[in-house]
């Protein structure tokens, strides 16, 4: 194949007595954008003939550099496009990084989204279950959690409902109330703090303030200043694929009101 | 280097969990529910055995035909469900692949082990009608085993291959209905192979090649007659193997394939 895709590195080690979470070195994503509609056979047939690409690369990530040690509890912040996203997935292994080297040392737990698997069309106690065992639990564990699961989402009323008769901030709540039951090393978390009613923001806040002080690693993916400032230890600014600023949260959510051009 | 089907705990709950909801959503929403399972490919043997058997006069030489029919049909379903199922199976769990990181191939045997399911449900119903059509039980059931498990091997290689081209260029869906479509009068289910060999022993010899055609002769060798037609004792030459050559060549590039291009399916579903 003329275009053969380079791919990095990503491994998962368990080594208890590094003090290391998290190694990222040099990482770069770029990705193909399909131009003109080259979806279809006979586009890609035509594109092929005419000597064209049929896409556009477009870089994402330009050369991270990061590690991330046990027990920071890191926010990523930076303006839409400016591929945090992408890099919580490449950590997720979601992604395949291009290029670079990626070290996971530890179980990791990743919520790009809340509610992954979720079927409208199934019942909330049989969508509990699928989700579950996307985090890995099986039915016998799931049985052990599921009412604690129902209560802490406020729901127990609901459980034989079709998803589809939820409203959305129901299904949300549900979500939330499995994903914390998963237990790993480091947890990556894109986005979702903001759940809920206020009532439920304040569990939600607990949570978070529980995992900071049993020093888990985590790594926020997030967009609110206030609460890089309240949980995070530490965080990181990327602009336009790079990492531009490093440091406590306070200097960084200045740093980034600043681009913003927020005083 | 990992073994790609190594099949730990996480992914074993994961696979049981997907092919459970697959099988509930299938029939999801319908009054007869699970009933379709076995109701679709009774149906369908209805049509074919008062269509060839009744009006066409097709198979009056084969002893318990329409039992024989049955059991072609509803394994010739078991490979169209598996293959199109399959194929389909990356695309449609697109929402889990761009979120989550687990091994792809989950989602693709997920898939075909519904129709697994029911292919066994009809089996047990096959082995019913054959009972009461006077088939004597015998050893020879067993026979059909291997032949089952070879049909199901083929499948999964193309829904593999296929299903991996898929995410790119979704036209491989409407392209393999119609090669279902053209490969279903190249199979002997609706007429007997027995009339092909008495026109014409090469064609005859050259359906039977067909890994399909061979696999599903065994199974009603096994299950229902030993006096019919397979690849194995009317093919007496070396391209008697041609078929678990085939079966064995589709099931390895077509995981070859699927596990080199997985690795960009989360982007580019």
């Amino acid at each position: 194949m003329k275009n053969k895709r380079k791919i990095g590195n990503r491994t998962e080690v368990q080594e208890s007595e590094s003090p290391i979470a998290i190694s990222v070195k040099s990482l770069y994503k770029s990705f193909r954008l399909p131009t003109e509609q080259a979806f279809g056979l006979k586009q890609a047939l035509f594109n092929r003939l005419r000597g064209i690409k049929g896409y556009t690369e477009q870089k994402v990530l330009k050369g991270l550099n990061f590690e991330i040690k046990k027990g920071e509890f890191v926010g990523i912040v930076g303006r839409n496009g400016s591929g945090k996203s992408t890099l919580l997935k490449i950590l997720a292994g979601v992604y395949y990084p291009e290029k670079g080297n990626i070290t996971i040392n530890g179980s990791l737990i990743p919520f790009i989204e809340l509610g992954v698997g979720f079927n409208p069309e199934l019942t909330g106690r049989e969508n509990v279950y699928m989700n579950g065992a996307l985090l890995g639990f099986s039915n016998e564990e799931m049985d052990e959690m599921y009412d604690d699961i129902w209560k802490f989402a406020e729901l127990e009323k609901f459980q034989d409902q079709k998803l589809k008769n939820y409203s959305s901030g129901m299904q949300v709540r549900l979500a939330f109330s499995i994903a914390i039951r998963a237990r790993g090393d480091i947890l990556l978390l894109d986005e979702v703090l903001a759940v809920g009613d206020a009532a439920f923001q304040k569990k939600c806040n607990d949570y978070f303030k529980e995992l900071r002080d049993e020093k888990k690693t985590v790594i926020l993916v997030t967009h609110s200043m206030d609460n890089v400032k309240k949980f995070c230890t530490r965080a990181i600014l990327i602009e336009d694929g790079k990492i531009t600023h490093d440091g406590t949260p306070a200097t960084i959510a200045d740093e980034y009101n600043r681009i913003l051009g927020i005083k | 280097m990992k073994i790609p089907l190594v099949l730990n705990r996480k992914n074993r709950i994961l696979l049981k969990e997907l092919t459970k909801t697959d099988f509930k959503l299938r029939y999801q929403g319908s009054v007869l529910g699970y009933l379709w399972a076995l109701l679709r490919p009774l149906m369908m043997f209805a049509i074919l055995y008062i269509v060839f058997a009744k009006l066409l006069k097709i198979g009056n030489d084969i002893p318990h035909y329409p039992v024989y029919l049955l059991c072609g049909t509803t394994m010739w379903s078991f490979f169209t469900e598996c293959t199109s199922q399959g194929i389909q199976a990356i695309v449609a769990r697109g929402d889990l692949l761009r979120k989550i990181s687990f091994p792809k191939y989950i989602v693709v045997v997920s898939a075909t082990l519904t129709a697994v399911i029911n292919m066994l449900i009809n089996v047990a119903v096959i082995i019913i009608f054959a009972l009461i059509n006077g088939v004597e039980p015998s050893w020879n059931w067993f026979l059909a085993i291997p032949a089952i498990l070879e049909l199901y091997f083929l499948s999964l290689g193309l829904a593999f291959w296929l299903g991996s081209i898929n995410v790119k260029y979704r036209d491989i869906t409407s392209i393999w209905d119609v090669i279902v479509q053209a490969l279903f009068y190249a199979v002997p289910i609706i007429y007997p192979i027995s009339m092909v060999a008495g026109t014409s022993e090469l064609a005859a010899k050259v359906l039977l090649l067909n890994p399909i055609a061979q696999a599903i002769q065994d199974i009603r060798y096994g299950l229902i007659t030993t006096e019919t037609i397979t690849t194995w004792n009317y093919v007496l030459n070396p391209s008697v193997i041609i078929p678990i050559l085939l079966v064995i060549f589709v099931l390895g590039f077509g995981a070859y394939t699927f596990r080199k291009k997985s690795k960009f399916f989360a982007e580019e579903v």
